[in-house]
C-alpha cells in the first residue's frame, strides 16, 4: 500500500515536474522568438507568402462563420426582444456582440484551427525530416527563418480578418433585420452607427492582435519541439489547436476584463 | 594548425561520449580526418554512426570530449562562430532533409543564396552546373522534392551539399535507396570532390563496394566505440569478426583486381 502511494507520487511529481519544465521552456521559446521578431535580415518574401496564407485564404472560413453569427444572433435576440424597441436593440446588441467577442474569438478559433494547425504541421514534419537541422548547416537560424515570418504575418492578419468578419458579421445581421423580420433599413443602420464605439473596434482589435500571436507561438512551439516521426507530428498538431483554443478563450476573458471590468 | 604526417588535420575527434536517458550511444570516441582524406565510417544499424556526424555539425551536444575542426573547438562554441564554421562543411543527411516548400533548384543553391546575391537566373543556372555531375535532367530542377524519386532526392541534396565546393564534406548514407550505377556515379563524384577541391569526407555508409571506391581509411563503430580502423585493403585482410561479417558479403577481388 505504501508502495503503491509512494509510486503514486513519484508518478505525480514527475508530471508535474515535466509540466513546469515545459512552461520554462515555452517561455524561453516565446523570448527567443520576439527577439528574432525584431532582428534583421527580415525574409520578406516568406512573410507575405504567410500573409497571403494567414490573410488571404482564411477570408472564407472567417466570412461565413461572422455572417452566420450575425444572422444566429440577429434571429435569437429578436425572439427575446420582440415586445420592445426591436430595431434599435437588435442592432445595438448584434453590433456590440459582434466587435466585442464574436467576431474576434470566431475568428481567433477558425483560424486556430485552420492555420494553427498547418503551421505546427509544417514546422514539425520539418523537424522530424531533419529539416531544421538542415537549416542551421546552411547558414540560417531557423527561428528567423521559418518562425519569426509566421508571427509576423499573424500580427498583421488577424486584426485585419477581424475587421473584415466583424462587419461581414454585422452585415449578417442585417439582412436578417431587413429581409426576414421587416425591420426599417434606416433606422436598423442609423441605430447600429449610432451605438458603434471607437473602444469596441480597439478592443476587438488588441484582442485579434494577441489572440494572433498566442495562435502563431503556440502552433510554432509545438511544431519546433516535436519528435517521435509521424505520432509526434499529430501531437503537436493536436496540442496546438486545442492550447490555442483554450488560450484565446481564456485570454478574451482577461482583455474584457481590462477594457470593461 | 596541427599536422600528423605532413597533412593538416581537418577534423579530430577526441575522447567523445553520447548518451540519450543513460542509454551510452557512443564512449570514448577518437579519430582525426586529415586533409585530402576520405574516411569511411561503417557499423551496424543503431550503432550511433549518425549521432557521431550530428555530434561534429553542432546538432547534438556531446556529453563529454572534444571536436576541433579547422583548429577552432566546436563544443560549446557560441552560436554565430559556430554557424560560420558550418559554412565551409557541406552536408548530406541520412533521408535528404530537402526543403519541401522549396523547388529543387532553390534547395541546391539555398547556402549560396545565403551568402552572395544571386538572381533566379544565375541560381539555376548554378543548380544546373552541379546537377549535370549527378545525372540528373535539368527538368527536375523546377520540381519540389516530392515531385522526384527518392534517389533523385538523395542525389539533390548531394548537389545541396557539394554546391560552394565546400573543403569538407560529411555524407550521412549518400548511396542507400540508390541503384548500382548511379550509386557509383555519387562515389565517382565524392573522390573528384575530394582531390579536385582538395578537400576531406567523412561518409558513413552500410555499402561496402561504396567504401571500397571512395574510403582511404575506415572507422567501424561497435558497441559504442570504434573497434576497427584501417584501410580498404586491411579490411580485407583482418581477423575482426565484425569486420568479416561486412565484407562477407562482397567478393573483394571485384574491387582490388
Amino acid at each position: 500500500m505504501l508502495n503503491f502511494f509512494l509510486e503514486f507520487l513519484g508518478a505525480t511529481g514527475k508530471k508535474f515536474i515535466n509540466f513546469v519544465a515545459n512552461i520554462g521552456h515555452f517561455f524561453i521559446f516565446f523570448g527567443s522568438a520576439i527577439y528574432w521578431v525584431f532582428k534583421p535580415p527580415w525574409y520578406l518574401k516568406k512573410i507575405f507568402q504567410q500573409i497571403i496564407d494567414i490573410g488571404y485564404f482564411s477570408l472564407p472560413v472567417v466570412g461565413l462563420t461572422t455572417f452566420f453569427s450575425g444572422m444566429v444572433l440577429a434571429l435569437q435576440t429578436y425572439n427575446g426582444f420582440t415586445d420592445f424597441n426591436s430595431e434599435t436593440t437588435v442592432a445595438r446588441i448584434v453590433l456590440t456582440s459582434i466587435t466585442r467577442e464574436l467576431g474576434p474569438v470566431l475568428t481567433g478559433l477558425m483560424v486556430a484551427g485552420r492555420i494553427g494547425a498547418k503551421m505546427a504541421a509544417e514546422i514539425a514534419t520539418m523537424r522530424v525530416t531533419e529539416q531544421i537541422d538542415a537549416l542551421g548547416t546552411l547558414g540560417t537560424r531557423p527561428m528567423q527563418y521559418l518562425i519569426a515570418p509566421k508571427i509576423i504575418a499573424s500580427l498583421i492578419c488577424i486584426p485585419l480578418l477581424v475587421l473584415i468578419g466583424n462587419t461581414i458579421g454585422i452585415l449578417g445581421g442585417y439582412v436578417i433585420a431587413i429581409y426576414k423580420l421587416n425591420f426599417n433599413p434606416s433606422l436598423y443602420l442609423y441605430a447600429t452607427m449610432e451605438y458603434l464605439q471607437l473602444i469596441d473596434i480597439i478592443q476587438g482589435t488588441v484582442k485579434a492582435a494577441i489572440f494572433g500571436l498566442i495562435i502563431s507561438m503556440v502552433s510554432c512551439y509545438f511544431g519546433y519541439n516535436a519528435s517521435k516521426g509521424a505520432e509526434g507530428v499529430g501531437f503537436a498538431t493536436t496540442s496546438s489547436v486545442v492550447i490555442s483554443s483554450v488560450m484565446i478563450l481564456t485570454s478574451t476573458y482577461i482583455i474584457t476584463a481590462l477594457f470593461f471590468g | 594548425m596541427e599536422k600528423r604526417n605532413n597533412k593538416k588535420v581537418i577534423i579530430k575527434v577526441s575522447n567523445l561520449s553520447k548518451s540519450f536517458n543513460n542509454n551510452i550511444v557512443l564512449k570514448n570516441i577518437n579519430f582525426q580526418l586529415l586533409e585530402g582524406e576520405s574516411l569511411a565510417i561503417i557499423g551496424a544499424s543503431g550503432s550511433g554512426k549518425s549521432v557521431l556526424l550530428k555530434n561534429i555539425i553542432g546538432i547534438l551536444q556531446p556529453d563529454k570530449g572534444s571536436i576541433v575542426i579547422n583548429d577552432t573547438e566546436m563544443v560549446n562554441l557560441p552560436r554565430n562562430l559556430k554557424e560560420k564554421l558550418l559554412l565551409d562543411l557541406g552536408i548530406t543527411f541520412q533521408h535528404g532533409a530537402l526543403f519541401d516548400s522549396l523547388k529543387n533548384w532553390e534547395n541546391i543553391i539555398f547556402k549560396t543564396a545565403n551568402k552572395e546575391k544571386i538572381n533566379n537566373k544565375q541560381g539555376k543556372q548554378l543548380a544546373f552546373s552541379i546537377i549535370k555531375q549527378l545525372g540528373l535532367q535539368p527538368k527536375i530542377l523546377d520540381l519540389y522534392p516530392s515531385e522526384i524519386s527518392g534517389g533523385m532526392q538523395k542525389r539533390v541534396a548531394i548537389a545541396r551539399a557539394i554546391c560552394g565546393n565546400p573543403k569538407i564534406l560529411l555524407f550521412d548514407e549518400p548511396t542507400s535507396g540508390l541503384d548500382p550505377v548511379t550509386g557509383s556515379l555519387i562515389d565517382q563524384l565524392i573522390k573528384t570532390a575530394v582531390k579536385t577541391v582538395g578537400g576531406s569526407a567523412i561518409t558513413i555508409t552500410h555499402d561496402m563496394a561504396s567504401v571500397c571506391r571512395i574510403a582511404d581509411k575506415v572507422i567501424l563503430i561497435d558497441k559504442q566505440t570504434i573497434s576497427w580502423t584501417g584501410t580498404p585493403k586491411e579490411m580485407f585482410n583482418s581477423t575482426n569478426k565484425k569486420i568479416q561479417e561486412f565484407i562477407k558479403p562482397i567478393n573483394s577481388e571485384i574491387f582490388f583486381k
